[in-house]
């Protein structure tokens, strides 16, 4: 009787005045998900059930108010069970007084995951793989199991894409939001078995400082997320975007989604979270199965190496004139390799176990364990140049002067400092180039690349993977016949190989093919063949990439032979200085272009 | 008697692990990954960009699936934990048992409790035994690896 009375009067007292201060309490609004739309809110969550007011997406007093009564005055124990943390916040805001339900399921949740801590997982960029720089981030729900931190539960927000993944459709439904997105929970050793061992990206950990009500918070309302799906944006709300507004959830004075209105590419919320105060208090490393077999190649003395790579290429098993430690070195590593090449389909299966059987029978063998020490740094992902660059030079074309302005959202050139980034990757959306020419006094729009893909990977002893490049732009051209200037259209797709001369230097050649649309051209486009040779040279703070290009086409316009040089020096993180030169030989004709810039990146 | 505990063991594995061999003829051994390799320019280029999930539900309702393991989440009791866990790292057990010592050999001491290296000891001395040929699965693997630990 009494709680009647009590549940009563809490009923009663929630007017407006008393509502109002928790309706658009930040805490309220982080915890639906609801972002301000105009002067309304709209809750980001798309499923129905995650609502108990009609109009709940769109009003945080209705949908507040209807949490109360569910929890009250009602007996929907399913219900209930689906909104723990909608609990918690009306229990800490003493807008309930009923007790909590029993819920078997959420019990075994937590009984499974036992909590310890959150862990904020970064997974970096695949080998040979630009498009991957982004990254791709998760969440990790730390164990208090015995043993280690395999035990622990990845939490992944992804879209739900049904097996369309080659399909044109599948870019298309991913930019438009034709694919729903959802949280799934698996094992961590499951997660380092994906990227750490299948996608070869290394992972980086930053463990999250939350107090003990903080982190039960958190998994109740990953409970009540993970029973949800929302309309999934590739760009904009993505796997990182969602885990920002879940972090908001439980601290909702950081307010990590408001930074991500447009784009939200997931380095960049790890570089918003680490500049949350005091919110990272640890950071981990944990290479790819790849990054680990280079180094341990690395670290193997001339006698080890020369044995390894009898084993992995021939499988003879010499091993004369080795330590038992560097036996077990040499062996452990071909071990790795034999898994890597598997994942990679370069071996069959029934080869597959005959080595891997092999190797690890000659290991059981050796008395002693290897004196490697494992890879335990890695180049910080998280102290890279920012996202998006803004370029402005001077400069001469033939002669005359022009003064020329860039801007680029997204992400990473060759030139651009590779500290943290896969070396050798390069990844342009976007990026529009105006220009002013001195004598003729015009500004125009000079080069719009839509997208840019560039991937120098050298071949080594154990790795062979091609170099490729992909490049869609819109350029301004001038036809020395004519002396006219026009828009062309260029399409262009080349692969090739590269080779490390020394670690600093790299080599390559490419063979590439071309279309050109335009009605500038003179029969409005071309097809080309053509082949290129470079070299990319990365002295950390200095990069050089020089290439000359032969282009072969089915209009004598398309026809041409270029050289071009390009080099930056970093003066800090988001600055550095760039000089490029480049010339051309088209028709008999030749075009010489020198630019001096200064690169922000912000 | 030990073949009375495992002829029961077995029993109960091929019971909590039935769907092992529905998922993949493969099994669930060595190269029980195979079939989620990743390979290729183009699958890579849109995976990097879109991280998809290549099912269809939220936790919520099936928790997903997980290497051979189909409920997702790291559950049940230590024999059922034993065998998830066999099932998803045995390629990198069979290393670490092989050399006596590594983060696999860690966890399942966590989940045995016991002391990884004695876990690690017993995995180095008995490795001939519970990898006896290249196409051991994980079902047998973990009920020699519970044999060994338990005498």
């Amino acid at each position: 009787m009494k709680k009647f009375w009590l549940s009563l009067f809490i009923f009663l007292s929630l007017t407006n005045v008393a509502l109002a201060q928790v309706e658009n309490s930040l805490s309220w609004l982080a915890l639906v998900h609801y972002q301000k739309d105009g002067d309304k809110y709209q809750s980001t969550i798309d499923s129905e059930t995650f609502f108990l007011a009609q109009d709940g997406k769109t009003n945080p007093k209705a949908e507040l108010q209807a949490t109360i009564n569910l929890f009250e005055n009602t007996k929907d124990t399913e219900k209930k069970c689906l909104f723990p943390a909608r609990y918690k916040f009306l229990q800490k805001n003493g807008l309930v007084s009923k007790p909590f339900p029993k819920c078997k399921d959420l019990e075994q949740f937590y009984d499974d995951l036992r909590p310890a801590g959150v862990t904020l997982l970064f997974t970096d960029a695949y080998m040979n793989n630009p498009s991957s720089l982004f990254g791709h981030t998760l969440i990790r729900i730390d164990t208090a199991r015995k043993g280690t931190q395999l035990l622990a539960h990845g939490a992944n927000y992804g879209a739900f894409t049904a097996g369309q993944e080659n399909s044109v459709l599948f870019a298309v439904w991913g930019l438009t939001g034709g694919y729903f997105g959802g949280f799934t929970v698996k094992p961590y050793y499951d997660i380092i078995n994906t990227y750490n061992n299948i996608e070869n990206r290394d992972i980086w950990e930053f463990n999250l400082n939350f107090t003990p009500e903080e982190l039960d918070f958190f998994v109740a309302h990953l409970w009540e997320v993970g029973h949800t799906q929302t309309r999934y944006y590739f760009f904009t709300q993505n796997c990182s975007y969602m885990l920002m507004e879940v972090l908001d959830a439980v601290r909702p004075s950081m307010q990590l989604s408001q930074q991500f209105p447009v784009q939200t590419i997931p380095l960049d919320t790890i570089k918003a979270v680490l500049q949350c105060q005091g919110l990272v208090k640890d950071i981990n490393y944990r290479p790819s199965r790849q990054a680990k077999i280079k180094h341990r190649y690395k670290m193997m003395n001339d006698k080890q190496k020369e044995q390894y790579l009898e084993i992995i290429h021939e499988q003879e098993y010499d091993l004369r004139g080795l330590s038992e430690a560097e036996k077990a070195d040499v062996l452990e590593t071909a071990y790795q390799f034999v898994q890597y090449q598997y994942v990679a389909k370069n071996l069959e299966l029934d080869e597959y176990r005959k080595q891997s059987f092999k190797l690890l029978m000659a290991r059981n063998k050796v008395t002693e364990q290897g004196s490697i020490a494992e890879l335990d740094k890695g180049k910080e992902p998280y102290l890279t140049h920012d996202s998006i660059r803004a370029e402005v030079g001077m400069g001469f074309r033939n002669g005359e002067a022009f003064q020329e302005i860039s801007y680029r959202p997204a992400y990473h050139s060759l030139t651009d400092d590779n500290y943290g980034f896969l070396r050798g990757a390069e990844i342009n959306f976007l990026n529009a180039k105006f220009r002013h020419y001195d004598e003729q006094n015009k500004t125009v729009l000079q080069q719009f690349d839509i997208l840019g893909i560039k991937s120098i990977s050298p071949m080594d002893a154990m790795f062979k993977p091609f170099s490729y490049e992909i490049k869609w732009d819109v350029a301004r051209e001038y036809n020395p016949d004519t002396e006219d200037e026009g828009y062309v259209t260029h399409l262009k797709v080349g692969t090739g190989a590269s080779y490390a001369v020394t670690d600093e230097i790299w080599t390559y050649a490419q063979l590439n093919s071309y279309v050109a649309y335009g009605g500038f051209l003179p029969d409005n486009a071309y097809l080309g063949l053509g082949g290129a040779i470079g070299i990319y040279a990365d002295f950390d703070k200095w990069r050089v990439l020089s290439e000359a290009e032969q282009i072969y086409a089915t209009d004598k316009f398309g026809e041409k032979t270029k050289i071009n040089v390009e080099s930056a020096y970093t003066l800090n993180r988001n600055n550095a200085l760039a000089l490029r030169y480049s010339k051309e030989w088209r028709s008999g004709k030749d075009m010489e272009e020198s630019l001096l810039s200064w690169r922000h990146y912000f | 008697m030990k073949k009375v505990l495992m002829a029961s063991l077995s029993a109960a594995f091929l019971l909590a692990s039935a769907n092992v061999y529905a998922i993949d003829s493969t099994g669930c051994g060595l190269g029980s990954m195979a079939w989620r390799g990743q390979s290729g320019i183009a699958p890579q280029v849109l995976a990097a960009t879109t991280n998809g999930l290549f099912f269809n539900q939220t936790f919520g309702i099936t928790f997903g699936t997980s290497g051979c393991d189909p409920n997702g989440r790291v559950t049940g009791g230590t024999g059922r934990m034993v065998l998830a866990f066999m099932e998803n790292n045995m390629e990198q057990y069979a290393l670490d048992a092989s050399a006596g010592r590594g983060e696999t050999i860690d966890t399942l001491a966590g989940i045995l409790n016991m002391d990884s290296a004695k876990l690690g000891e017993i995995s180095k001395q008995n490795f001939a035994y519970m990898f006896d040929n290249q196409n051991v699965d994980a079902v047998n693997v973990t009920l020699k690896l519970l044999e060994i630990t338990q005498a």
